[in-house]
C-alpha cells in the first residue's frame, strides 16, 4: 500500500480538516477569552453551543428563516445571556477563586444539557440547509458549502474579536485585565466590567460556534461536551489566552484528527490528537503563538 | 489551650472509631444481598478512595489532576486482563495490589514530564489528556482489551455483597491512614508548601519534583485499587465504563463541595453528594440530573468554601454577616 493513494484525496483531507478546525476555532477563541482574563476553564462552553444549535433548530422549524440569518439572531442574544451568567453566577464565585468557579461551569453544563434534553428530547437533530450537500469543486477536491460557510464565519468572529481588542477603549482593558488583573485594577480599570464583557463575548461566540455545528453536523444535548474538551486542546495548541493562537490551535487540531483518521485509521484519530496536545504542552507550554511571559503558575 | 486541642483531638480520634465499628457491624445488621443501604454504603465507598485520592493530589499538593479516571481504569483493565488471562482469581488482593502498582507506575511516568514542565491549568489540560489518551488505547487495543466491547467475564463466582462491602471499607480504610500519616509527617508539610507557593518551597530546600510525584503517584495507587475493585464488582470492563470521566468529576464535585484540603472533607462531600444523587433519583427519577445540577450551583454560589469550611468557620461567618449590622451591638 503506497502512502499517499492519490494527491487529490490527500488533498480534500487537508481542505477538510482545515474547515472542520475552523469550528474547534471559534469556539476556542471564546474559551481563551475567558480563561485569559478570569482564569476559569469553562466547561460549559460545548453546552452553550449546543443551546445556540438548537435555538437555530427551532428557528428553521417553526420559521421558513434561513439558517444563515440565525448568526445575526444569536450574536446580540448570547451577549445578552452571557453577560447575565456572569451577573447572575460568576462575579460571585470569581472572588473565591477557580476551583468553585470550575465547579458551577461543570453545574451548569449538567443543568443546560438536562434543561435541552427536556425540552428538545435527548434524539439526535440536525438541521436541513437547500445547501447541505452541495460543494464547489475545485480541480479533483470539492469544497463543500456549508463548511466554507463556517470557515468564513470563524474567519469573520477571529476579525471581529481582534479589532475589538485592539481598537476599543475596552479591548485594550480586558488586554490589560489578562495581562495583570491586579495592576489593570490599580489603574482603574474595573475588573467586574471587563470580565463581564470577556465572559459576554466568549458566550455569544459559542453561540456562533453553534450555528456552525448545526449547519455542518447532527447533535444532541450531550454533544457538547466533547467539543468542550476539543475547544480546550485548541486553545492549549494556540496558547493560553491568545485570540489567534485559539483559532490557529483549532485548525491545527482539525487537521490532525482528518489527517490522522486518514492515514492511520479513524479510531486512533482522538489519541493522535491528544498525544500531540500532551507533546505540545510538555514543549512549548505557552502555546505556538503564545508569549514566553505568560504565567504559568 | 494545648490541653483543649488534645482533648478534642482524642474527641475526634473516638468519633472515627466509633464510625469505623458502626461501619463493620452494619452489614451485619441488615440482609446485606437486598439491602439498599449497604449498596449505598460500597458506593459511597468507592467514591470516598476516589476523593481522598484527588485530594492528596489537588487538595494538599495543588496539583489539579483531571486525569483521575486514567488510573481508575487502568486498575479495572489491570485486573480485568489478569484474571481473564487466569494468572490471578477473582477478588485476589495480588491483582489489586498489581492494578494499584500499575496505575503509580504509570503516574511516576506520565508525572516525571508533566509535573517538572507545567504548573496550574497546564497540568490539569495535560493530564486530561492522558485519560483520554488511555481510552482511545483500551478502545483500539484488539484482543488485548478486546476493543469497545470490553472484557466480559461469568459472574457464576460471585460471592457476597458483604465482600465487596468490607473490601471497599478495608480500602477506604488503608487510603485514609495513608493521607492522615502524610499529612502528619514532614512530606505533608512539604506537600502543602508546595501548594502555598512553589517557589519558595523550592528556596527552603524542598525537592519540590520529588514530592509532587510522590502525591500523584500515592494518588494514583488508590484510585487503581478502587478501580480493581470495580472491575470485579461489574464482570464487565469496558471504556465507556473504567474510563468514564465520571470517575474524576464526581469524585472532584465531592472534594470541593465537602472542602478541598481537609481531611474530613472528601469524606463529608462523598456521602453528601451521594446522598443528594440518590434522593433525587428516587424521588424525581425524570428531574434528577436537573436537581443535581441545581444543588452543586447552589452549594458554589453560597459555600464557595465547601461543608467543613461552613462548619468549623460558622462563628465567623456569622458574624461577618452581622457586620453592617455591627452598630445595633456597639455603645456609642
Amino acid at each position: 500500500m503506497t502512502f499517499f493513494p492519490s494527491s487529490s484525496v490527500f488533498f480534500q483531507v487537508v481542505i477538510n480538516g482545515i474547515l472542520l478546525g475552523c469550528m474547534y476555532g471559534i469556539a476556542a477563541i471564546g474559551l481563551s477569552l475567558i480563561f485569559g482574563t478570569m482564569r476559569i476553564i469553562f466547561l460549559a462552553q460545548g453546552a452553550v453551543m449546543i443551546l445556540a444549535a438548537y435555538c437555530i433548530y427551532w428557528l428553521v422549524t417553526l420559521t421558513p428563516i434561513d439558517p444563515l440569518f440565525g448568526f445575526l439572531l444569536i450574536l446580540p442574544v448570547f451577549l445578552g445571556f452571557g453577560w447575565l451568567m456572569y451577573k447572575g453566577f460568576f462575579q460571585r464565585v470569581a472572588k473565591a477563586g477557580e476551583n468553585p468557579s470550575l465547579l458551577l461551569a461543570f453545574g451548569l453544563m449538567v443543568l443546560l444539557q438536562q434543561l435541552m434534553s427536556m425540552i428538545w428530547t435527548a434524539d439526535v437533530r440536525a438541521v436541513k440547509t437547500t445547501y447541505a450537500m452541495s460543494s464547489i469543486p475545485l480541480g479533483d477536491i470539492n469544497i463543500s458549502i456549508s463548511r466554507l460557510i463556517v470557515a468564513v464565519v470563524a474567519l469573520i468572529a477571529t476579525g471581529l474579536v481582534f479589532l475589538f481588542l485592539k481598537k476599543t477603549m475596552l479591548g485594550k482593558a480586558v488586554r490589560g485585565a489578562s495581562e495583570d488583573m491586579g495592576t489593570a485594577a490599580l489603574l482603574g480599570i474595573s475588573p467586574i466590567r471587563v470580565s463581564a464583557a470577556t465572559f459576554a463575548i466568549g458566550i455569544a461566540l459559542a453561540g456562533v460556534a453553534g450555528v456552525a455545528t448545526c449547519i455542518t453536523y447532527p447533535f444532541d444535548p450531550y454533544f457538547g461536551f466533547l467539543f468542550s474538551l476539543k475547544a480546550l486542546i485548541a486553545v492549549a495548541f494556540g496558547g493560553l489566552g491568545s485570540v489567534g493562537g485559539a483559532l490557529l490551535g483549532g485548525i491545527i487540531l482539525g487537521l490532525l484528527e482528518s489527517l490522522s483518521a486518514y492515514l492511520i485509521s479513524p479510531g486512533w484519530a482522538d489519541a493522535v490528537a491528544y498525544a500531540a496536545f500532551l507533546l505540545i504542552l510538555i514543549l512549548r507550554p505557552e502555546g505556538l503563538l503564545g508569549r514566553r511571559t505568560i504565567e504559568k503558575a | 489551650m494545648i490541653r483543649a486541642d488534645v482533648s478534642k483531638q482524642k474527641k475526634n480520634y473516638l468519633i472515627g472509631l466509633i464510625l469505623v465499628c458502626f461501619f463493620i457491624i452494619f452489614p451485619f445488621l441488615v440482609d446485606a444481598e437486598t439491602s439498599y443501604t449497604v449498596y449505598f454504603f460500597y458506593t459511597a465507598f468507592l467514591y470516598i478512595i476516589l476523593a481522598q485520592g484527588w485530594n492528596l493530589v489537588a487538595g494538599y499538593a495543588g496539583q489539579v489532576s483531571l486525569g483521575q479516571h486514567a488510573f481508575f481504569g487502568l486498575g479495572c483493565y489491570v485486573t480485568a486482563i489478569t484474571w481473564r488471562a487466569g494468572i490471578t482469581g477473582y477478588l485476589d488482593p495480588v491483582a489489586m495490589l498489581m492494578s494499584g502498582v500499575g496505575a503509580a507506575i504509570v503516574a511516576i511516568a506520565i508525572g516525571l514530564p508533566l509535573l517538572a514542565k507545567l504548573r496550574g491549568a497546564y497540568f490539569a489540560l495535560g493530564t486530561l489528556g492522558l485519560g483520554e489518551i488511555l481510552r482511545v488505547v483500551a478502545l483500539n487495543g484488539g484482543s488485548f482489551t478486546e476493543g469497545p466491547s470490553g472484557i466480559s467475564i461469568s459472574s457464576s463466582v460471585y460471592l457476597s455483597m458483604r465482600h465487596y462491602y468490607f473490601i471497599a471499607l478495608l480500602i477506604v480504610l488503608i487510603t485514609l491512614l495513608f493521607v492522615w500519616f502524610i499529612m502528619q509527617s514532614r512530606t505533608g508539610l512539604a506537600l502543602v508548601a508546595i501548594r502555598e507557593d512553589e517557589t519558595a518551597a523550592a528556596a527552603n530546600g524542598i525537592a519540590v519534583l520529588k514530592y509532587k510525584i510522590f502525591a500523584f503517584a500515592g494518588g494514583a495507587f488508590v484510585t487503581g485499587l478502587a478501580g480493581s475493585l470495580n472491575a470485579y464488582y461489574t464482570f464487565h470492563t469496558h471504556t465507556a465504563g473504567a474510563f468514564n470521566l465520571n470517575w474524576v468529576i464526581i469524585p472532584i464535585l465531592m472534594v470541593i463541595l465537602g472542602g478541598i484540603g481537609t481531611f474530613v472533607g472528601p469524606i463529608v462531600g462523598a456521602f453528601v453528594l451521594l446522598a443528594v444523587f440518590e434522593l433525587t433519583s428516587l424521588l424525581t427519577p425524570e428531574l434528577h440530573p436537573l436537581f443535581t445540577a441545581a444543588f452543586i450551583i447552589v452549594v458554589t454560589l453560597f459555600l464557595p468554601g465547601g461543608i467543613m469550611s461552613y462548619i468549623t468557620g460558622r462563628k465567623d461567618m456569622i458574624l461577618r454577616k452581622l457586620s453592617p449590622f455591627k452598630w445595633l451591638f456597639q455603645k456609642t
